[in-house]
């Protein structure tokens, strides 16, 4: 029936946007950098995905691990080289990463508009379809939600309980007392960054399966991610998964009752009204 | 060696604005004569862009709230222009005008609802304002839904030039009028420190909405022109992002926060652009993302701080006088009726979910009383004062000051009536001078009909005149806290609310700041509560102690009484000796 | 007269950030098993010192030594590998984490095999962290707190302590508490430079002190004699 159709696709779309607002979360709520250019690594690696797919017939869960490290590959060589001087700067930190990502977003978008062309690409991958229960799944988007569900989850695990893991959240809650404990904190910037485009990167991957993508969705998916973690709150991991899966669901059914452009405005639209209604909520996280 | 250019009269002053007001005469009338067409559109084409530079500089670069939304006025400006053009029979100057204001009025009723967010936020918001107003206009039959309007074709070149030209030199004008005066300062510190700032009495909601407002006409004026001299819009240029790319790219580049800034940042951009896109059409973005990232990594500052490496466009001390004066203190005047105590507080209550970090708390502090407030941490004493002076509201219970409730009135109204506050640690701006530190205060206390010459006064007192110009992170630790005890003294307060302002003071400083203590009664401070743990550096001065435990008052009586009391000796002093 | 080297030698240290030098040529030393104080005034170079041989901040030029070897001018996660235990004035805690995560991050650098052992003696000399073992750091009261910083460096197995300012914010019940453990670290090796602002506080606990003004050593000597010195009182007084 209608209802829970609805629901179950906006929960496996839901799914995939999880990754992506977690691998923010990761990068802006540990390590303060403001990453306006996450859609663009999303793009990049939905873009490759769809061209060596087409080029190679491989899968593309396949690709998604290659995929993966090399996302992390390149968040490794940029966070040393554009992010990790603008530490020095303390409390403006923040403000100038905003602006170095802004750049970078450009840069990253108009390289992916030269090397990938303007049209908008998806993936023919699993376009069958089964039902249960009246609901028709398509397979593509439950492989994506499931997979993308279960990369978030696995940070999450990771951050909370592995040693590592925790190291990393220690760097990103007090630098000075982190590094009391031998701990580099250098390095630990440079994991979370590493490791958020790499997911951001994987994100990409699962995403293009199900939605078209090309170069100028960049945009809208940075915008996505961080009026999830708006929503869910900076920093609160089951918050943003919550969030997420919930504008995964108000998506689809506001883009089956009012259409493409009404579904593409709804994030902007919830944050403003929410914005309006609970004010407090949005405080700068401490 | 950073130094601030001094505000006042001079012959130099003067002359530097002659031989300015020239120069800008001499291009703005030259250009229409000489120029060809082409020059006139570059032109044209830079004056607007500088418009929206300045828009944009008003309210991300002074008061900090970066907005990556400023091209939804320029589209409104654009549209309204448009429509009455098509609609009524004003000229067109008048509809870019009207435009403007309309931008204006909208600016009014999103501005407060936009500028409760801070950061990211903020800018997200408007960015998405500028994306739904985009999708709402494609809709939007009347305007011409998803394939725009045309305008009538009227050439009129030199009009939009000299309108572009007025409009980009009223927004240097404002932006170097905002720079030094009382709003610019105000701005300043909210930018700094946005809760210390309404401590200070800084109206933060008002100084926001103003500057945004002012932000908003600017693009829309600069939309409402180049609708006209295109005779064309439609959605996707009206509210085109790379619009506010390239503005921020050009106010970064120039030097944020500053008055030449967005006008140099624009014109070399602009100019070096032109010659980029004639060897790399379509690269445009890639540029300017890069100018992005190496202006942010290796001059942050722009083009204006490396003209202040050479001694040049350093900012103004704001409303500094040419030498500080020897001022008299302040007369002691109250608005309180005779036997109202000074503070009277009932009952108070503070919930944050389970947690009770008051618990029915209820005291008055007279007339001439100096109050200490002891107790562990966690006890409750700075949510005590953090409830007082209204950064966090009560659960329950009622707070009098001078006869007045004051439990629902916003932290810089409080302020104003003379309710000052010290800082656990000092709030003290970075970014700006002593003096401005001090004199921001001022204008906002009750002393600020006279503002630079009860600041002057204040530094005299507390033992800063000799540093007022000096930038704040000139300042050695110790002195941080007397500055953040002069802002206090600057808003003339009636209550005085000093938070642990004897820690991490040596025996010297805690001297200085008890001598002043001992005088705040003859500066016309009603009463004075000081939340404290050196508790001897106190005990003499109170006339009573107040102690909290786990949120709960259970001493309040002389210091003598109260530290032999054996309940407080064993809840905070240890076992008795 | 032992000829090891001192457990921490410092000579003609040069520190300061941007424009301001705050230490203008320091020296001292401190041997295993000693309690030393470093007093004076605020802003008169005591953090300063201290996180400069933290390494958190690079000295313009001058030594510092643990044990021998030179450590001056190394990243400051290297110079708590070293053996230099830190409790940071304002206790840097990390707030989302548990008081056990906290034991836990500090036991990276204690030896595998003794890790378990130390966790247990630092438990049991601070019973009130054991009882909140899964409380986070942000939730605890501030004699809780600087406990939970003490206890983490102490993890580490510190070669030299580092204490700066423990007792700011507490309340003189809770300082005495926190005082208590000194004694126990001085048992077991462990040289302990203690900044102290409250000049009776410092003395109490430390065998011997150094009085620092405008960034350099003005006195030194034992506990003792610096008590009873009039001088001592006269530079905190700025006289």
């Amino acid at each position: 029936m209608l209802a829970l159709q609805l629901l179950v696709d906006g929960i496996l779309l839901g799914g995939t946007y999880v990754l992506i607002a977690q691998s923010l979360n990761l990068i802006f709520g540990v390590m303060g950098v403001v990453n306006l250019a996450h859609g663009s690594f999303i793009v990049m690696a939905g873009l490759f995905t769809a061209w060596f797919t087409e080029t190679t017939a491989a899968s593309p869960l396949l690709v998604l691990p290659i995929v993966l490290l090399v996302g992390f590959g390149v968040g490794a060589v940029l966070q040393p080289l554009l992010l990790e001087r603008l530490v020095q700067h303390g409390r403006r930190a923040e403000l100038l990463s905003l602006m170095v990502t802004f750049g970078l977003d450009y840069v990253l978008v108009e390289l992916a508009l030269q090397v990938f062309g303007s049209n908008y690409v998806s993936i023919p991958y699993l376009q069958s379809t089964f039902t249960v229960g009246g609901v028709t799944v398509s397979k593509a988007l439950l492989v994506a939600g499931v997979f993308g569900g279960a990369l978030a989850a696995l940070l999450h695990l990771g951050l909370n309980r592995t040693p590592f893991g925790k190291a990393l959240l220690a760097a990103s809650q007090s630098a000075t007392g982190a590094v009391s404990c031998g701990i580099d904190v250098g390095r630990m910037r440079l994991v979370a960054f590493a490791l958020g485009v790499g997911l951001a990167s994987a994100a990409g991957v699962l995403l293009v399966l199900v939605i078209p993508m090309a170069a100028e969705s960049a945009d809208s998916l940075t915008i996505l991610a961080f009026v999830i973690i708006a929503l869910g709150g900076l920093g609160n991991y089951v918050g943003v998964a919550v969030a997420a899966l919930l504008l995964g669901v108000a998506q689809s059914v506001v883009g089956f009752y009012f259409g493409g452009d009404a579904e593409n405005v709804l994030p902007f639209v919830l944050l403003i009204a929410f914005m309006a209604a609970r004010p407090q909520r949005f405080r700068r996280a401490a | 060696m950073a130094t601030f250019e001094r505000a006042g009269r001079g012959r130099g002053r003067v002359r530097r604005g002659i031989s300015l007001a020239a120069l800008v005469a001499t291009v703005l009338v030259v250009i229409p004569l000489a120029g060809s067409a082409y020059t006139l559109q570059l032109a044209t084409d830079i004056l607007t862009s500088a418009a929206l530079a300045y828009g944009w500089n008003l309210i991300s670069g002074f008061t900090g709230y970066l907005s990556f939304g400023q091209v939804s006025f320029y589209g409104i400006g654009g549209y309204a222009t448009a429509l009455l053009v098509l609609h009524t029979p004003l000229p067109w100057y008048v509809a870019v005008a009207a435009g403007g204001l309309l931008a204006a009025t909208a600016a009014l009723v999103i501005g407060p609802v936009m500028l409760r967010l801070r950061g990211i936020l903020f800018a997200l918001g408007m960015f998405g304002l500028a994306r739904i107003l985009g999708v709402v206009f494609s809709d939007w039959g009347y305007a011409g839904g998803g394939n725009g309007m045309t305008l009538p074709a009227e050439l009129t070149p030199i009009g939009v030039y000299v309108f572009a030209a007025l409009v980009a030199l009223a927004g240097f004008g404002l932006s170097a009028w905002v720079a030094r005066s009382g709003f610019g300062l105000d701005a300043m510190g909210l930018r700094e420190d946005e809760e210390a700032a309404a401590a200070l009495g800084v109206p933060t909601t008002r100084v926001k909405v103003i500057a945004f407002v002012a932000s908003a006409v600017l693009p829309a004026l600069a939309g409402g022109l180049v609708a006209w001299n295109r005779s064309y819009i439609d959605p996707p240029s009206m509210f085109d992002p790379t619009i506010d790319l390239q503005t921020v790219v050009f106010v970064l580049f120039g030097g944020i926060g500053t008055v030449w800034g967005p006008f140099l940042g624009t014109l070399v951009l602009m100019l070096a652009g032109e010659q980029f896109l004639v060897y790399f059409p379509n690269l445009e973005l890639a540029l300017f993302g890069v100018v992005v990232i190496l202006t942010v990594l290796a001059l942050p500052g722009g083009l204006v701080s490396l003209a202040n490496r050479f001694g040049r466009l350093h900012p103004p001390v704001v409303l500094a006088p040419a030498e500080l004066p020897d001022a008299a203190p302040p007369l002691p005047h109250t608005t309180a009726a005779d036997g109202v105590p000074v503070l009277e507080v009932r009952d108070l209550t503070v919930r944050f979910g389970g947690l009770v970090a008051l618990d029915s708390v209820s005291f008055v502090i007279g007339r001439g009383e100096t109050i200490s407030i002891i107790g562990a941490n966690g006890a409750g004493k700075t949510t005590l004062f953090n409830t007082l002076t209204g950064f966090i509201p009560p659960t329950s219970g009622e707070i009098r000051f001078l006869g007045r409730s004051v439990a629902r009135l916003p932290t810089f109204r409080r302020a104003q009536l003379g309710m000052a506050r010290s800082f656990q640690i000092p709030r003290v701006m970075a970014a700006m001078t002593v003096w401005e530190n001090v004199v921001l205060a001022a204008r906002h206390g009750r002393q600020g009909h006279r503002a630079v010459e009860h600041a002057a006064w204040v530094l005299g007192t507390v033992g800063l005149a000799p540093m007022w110009l000096d930038p704040v992170t000139r300042l050695p630790p110790g002195h941080r806290r007397l500055l953040e005890f002069a802002r206090v003294l600057a808003l003339d307060p009636e209550l005085v609310l000093l938070d642990e302002v004897m820690a991490g003071m040596s025996r010297e400083e805690q001297e200085n700041v008890r001598a002043v203590i001992r005088r705040l009664p003859a500066l016309g401070v009603a009463a004075v509560a000081c939340v404290e743990h050196v508790i001897a550096a106190i005990a003499d001065l109170s006339d009573r102690m107040i102690v909290l435990d786990f949120g709960r008052k259970i001493a309040d009586d002389v210091p003598a009484r109260v530290l032999t009391d054996p309940a407080v000796v064993r809840a905070y002093l240890g076992e008795p000796q | 007269m032992s000829l090891e080297a001192p457990a921490l030698a410092v000579r003609d240290l040069v520190a300061g950030f941007g424009q301001l030098t705050i230490l203008n040529g320091i020296s001292l030393e401190l041997g295993a098993g000693e309690v030393v104080a470093v007093l004076g005034a605020n802003g008169a170079g005591k953090t300063t010192l201290l996180r400069t041989i933290a390494g958190l901040i690079s000295p313009r030029s001058g030594e510092i030594r643990l044990f021998g070897d030179s450590i001056g001018g190394q990243a400051p996660h290297l110079v708590s590998r070293a053996g230099i235990g830190h409790v940071p004035s304002g206790r840097e805690l990390f707030p989302r984490l548990s008081v056990a995560d906290h034991f836990e991050l500090g036991g990276r650098l204690c030896a595998p095999e003794r890790r378990a052992a130390l966790q247990e003696r630092l438990y049991a000399m601070f019973p009130v962290l054991a009882e909140r073992r899964r409380q986070r750091a942000g939730t605890l009261s501030g004699g809780e707190q600087q406990m939970l910083a003490i206890a983490r460096a102490l993890m580490t197995e510190p070669r030299v302590l580092l204490l700066d300012e423990p007792s700011t914010g507490l309340a003189p019940k809770v300082v005495l508490s926190v005082f208590e453990t000194l004694p126990m670290l001085r048992q077991q090796g462990v040289a302990v430079l203690l900044a102290e602002q409250s000049l009776p506080l410092g003395l109490s606990a430390a065998d011997r002190g150094y009085v620092i003004d405008h960034g350099r050593i003005v006195m030194a000597g034992t506990a003792a004699e610096l008590s009873s010195d009039q001088r001592v009182v006269d530079t905190y007084l700025g006289r």
